[in-house]
């Protein structure tokens, strides 16, 4: 599939909330849209393009704003394609993808914890990888490797 | 009898690594499960981000300590795809043997853990025995066991050692007849097929819905294995079957492994021979001269070079042993990449648990979370 051919399938779904269709390597495009389009866009991508499969879930600090992106896989097509949105660092939020593709679900605990940006909707938004409580979101460029943070940390069971 | 919630881990027999599986109980019944990770989280994507482009190499041999190698090359083909490199052929067929020689260990550490769980102590001696002789084959090129930083932007390191090709065939030789003696201590065992039939079951769908891949989603019968339908290297010049088994249980994932184990010697017999054949250079030559040199001093005239570094997104996918991995590496013109992000096979396996493992009992879950082939390592990075 061709980055025009995936816009001409998009296009008529999601209208302005679909921005651009570029190309990118190993792909069949990244499909850039804005967040409001999130839902629409996940499941015409899963029922009628055939992206039953999530790779990856991840999230970018581009300090003036914050980019989630998903990486989606076709077996009929054994074709990648990536989907990309931009967020405002001051509402980094967008609607999750969990609700359409299951393996979201950990994907999108761990950007949230990793770059600070909230999934609406998610069913179970817990820590991961980081304990119960920990206050920093490492994956921001704010957060400075050389630098000791302090913290206090809350065991999870008792 | 009233439900309660039990920790199996970190410490124990079963989980193979440093992570904790939170099992709600009846009686003996398995009735939810909650996986819990992050015990062995090193910040590998932000020690990443203040690192040089080689100098990260190193740190995907601590990915995963069973597949160093697959981690390595898919970071390497994700940053090449960002720089726009190109390597020689000779270093994308070493690069071949690193990957399948390492599928191998890998699948024969599986194996050792995975029948130990079950009680059987004997396979698992000659497991690590057989792993062993693969260790000896990596540390004559790479002079480490384990740890190797092999693979460079670029290329590889360094070729092969004089007498290395007719060593590995020996090893090839070897391994192909102990695959027999491990079928025969399983497969023949009725003890062995009274545990693993019919448990943790998985369809194709529901790995898919849950992204499962690798030896998993195979064994449920889905033909999708990433050095077929996504080549990279030089996979589309090699001849192999993707292994695959339909019962989707404990029992189909270990013949799918057994049946990688065969296929990945096949390929390495193919490899072995285009490297006697063909001779040449294992690094590119017009590389950006920084890049040879990632420990110049600030000022020196390598380092100047950097302004002119191509900024870009590069993305890779490659069949692990445990699955598919996708690294996804953004370069803002700077010396070290500004965002790595990994896709850890396991990671997605490991969050999928609750499909598999209940309504089963808890004396299952040790071989069912055998077959999964849990390396923590990589899911926590």
């Amino acid at each position: 599939m061709q980055p025009a051919d995936l816009e001409a399938a998009l296009r008529p779904k999601l209208g302005d909330r679909l921005l651009t269709v570029e190309p990118f390597a190993r792909t069949a495009g990244r499909v850039r849209f804005r967040r409001d389009g999130a839902l629409d866009l996940f499941r015409t991508m899963r029922d009628d393009l055939a992206y039953r499969h999530l790779s990856m879930v991840g999230a970018i600090d581009w300090v003036d704003h914050r980019e989630v992106f998903y990486v989606l896989w076709s077996d009929e097509r054994t074709e990648y394609v990536l989907l990309s949105a931009d967020v405002p660092a001051d509402d980094a939020r967008i609607e999750t993808a969990s609700g359409v593709w299951p393996s979201a679900n950990w994907h999108e605990r761990e950007a949230w914890e990793m770059v600070d940006v909230l999934f609406d909707h998610h069913p179970d938004l817990r820590h991961l990888l980081t304990p119960d409580g920990y206050a920093f979101h490492p994956l921001l460029r704010s957060f400075k490797l050389h630098e000791p943070e302090e913290l206090e940390v809350k065991t999870r069971h008792v | 009898m009233s439900e309660m919630w039990i920790n199996m881990g970190p410490q124990h027999p079963m989980t193979h690594g440093l992570w904790n599986l939170r099992v709600k109980i009846d009686g003996e019944m398995i009735l939810d499960v909650d996986p819990e990770m992050g015990y062995l989280h090193r910040g590998i994507e932000k020690i990443s981000e203040d690192r040089h482009y080689n100098e990260v190499v190193t740190l995907m041999d601590r990915c995963c300590y069973v597949a160093g190698f697959a981690w390595e090359h898919l970071y390497i083909l994700a940053s090449e795809g960002a720089l726009h490199i190109q390597p020689p052929e000779r270093a994308e067929y070493l690069r071949v043997l690193c990957d399948e020689f390492q599928r191998i260990g890998s699948h024969i550490m599986w194996y050792a853990a995975f029948v130990q769980d079950l009680g059987l102590m004997s396979p698992f001696l000659y497991g690590m025995r057989d792993r062993d002789l693969v260790l000896d084959l990596f540390q004559s090129y790479t002079g480490a066991r384990m740890t190797y930083e092999y693979m460079r932007v670029g290329g590889v390191r360094s070729d092969l050692p004089p007498g290395f090709t007719d060593r590995a065939r020996q090893v090839l030789d070897w391994l192909t007849q102990r695959y027999e003696e491990y079928d025969q201590l399983c497969l023949g065992s009725t003890i062995f097929r009274k545990r693993c039939d019919d448990l943790g079951t998985l369809k194709a769908a529901d790995c898919v819905a849950h992204g499962v891949t690798g030896p998993m989603l195979r064994a449920a019968g889905m033909k999708r294995d990433l050095r077929r339908d996504r080549p990279y290297a030089v996979y589309p010049q090699l001849d192999f079957d993707v292994a695959v088994a339909d019962g989707a249980d404990v029992t189909a994932r270990y013949l799918v492994r057994m049946e990688e184990l065969r296929q990945s010697v096949r390929i390495l017999r193919q490899v072995v021979d285009w490297l006697d054949r063909h001779p040449g250079p294992v690094m590119a030559e017009q590389l950006p001269r920084w890049l040879g040199a990632p420990y110049a001093p600030v000022g020196a005239e390598g380092y100047l070079l950097k302004r002119n570094f191509p900024k870009g997104v590069g993305f890779s996918s490659v069949e692990e042993p445990h699955g598919e991995a996708q690294a996804y590496v953004v370069n803002e013109g700077g010396e070290h990449p500004y965002r790595v992000k990994f896709r850890s096979p396991v990671f997605a396996n490991i969050s999928a648990a609750r499909q598999y493992l209940v309504g089963y009992h808890v004396a299952d879950i040790p071989p069912i979370m055998g077959s999964v082939d849990v390396c923590v390592g990589e899911v926590d990075r």
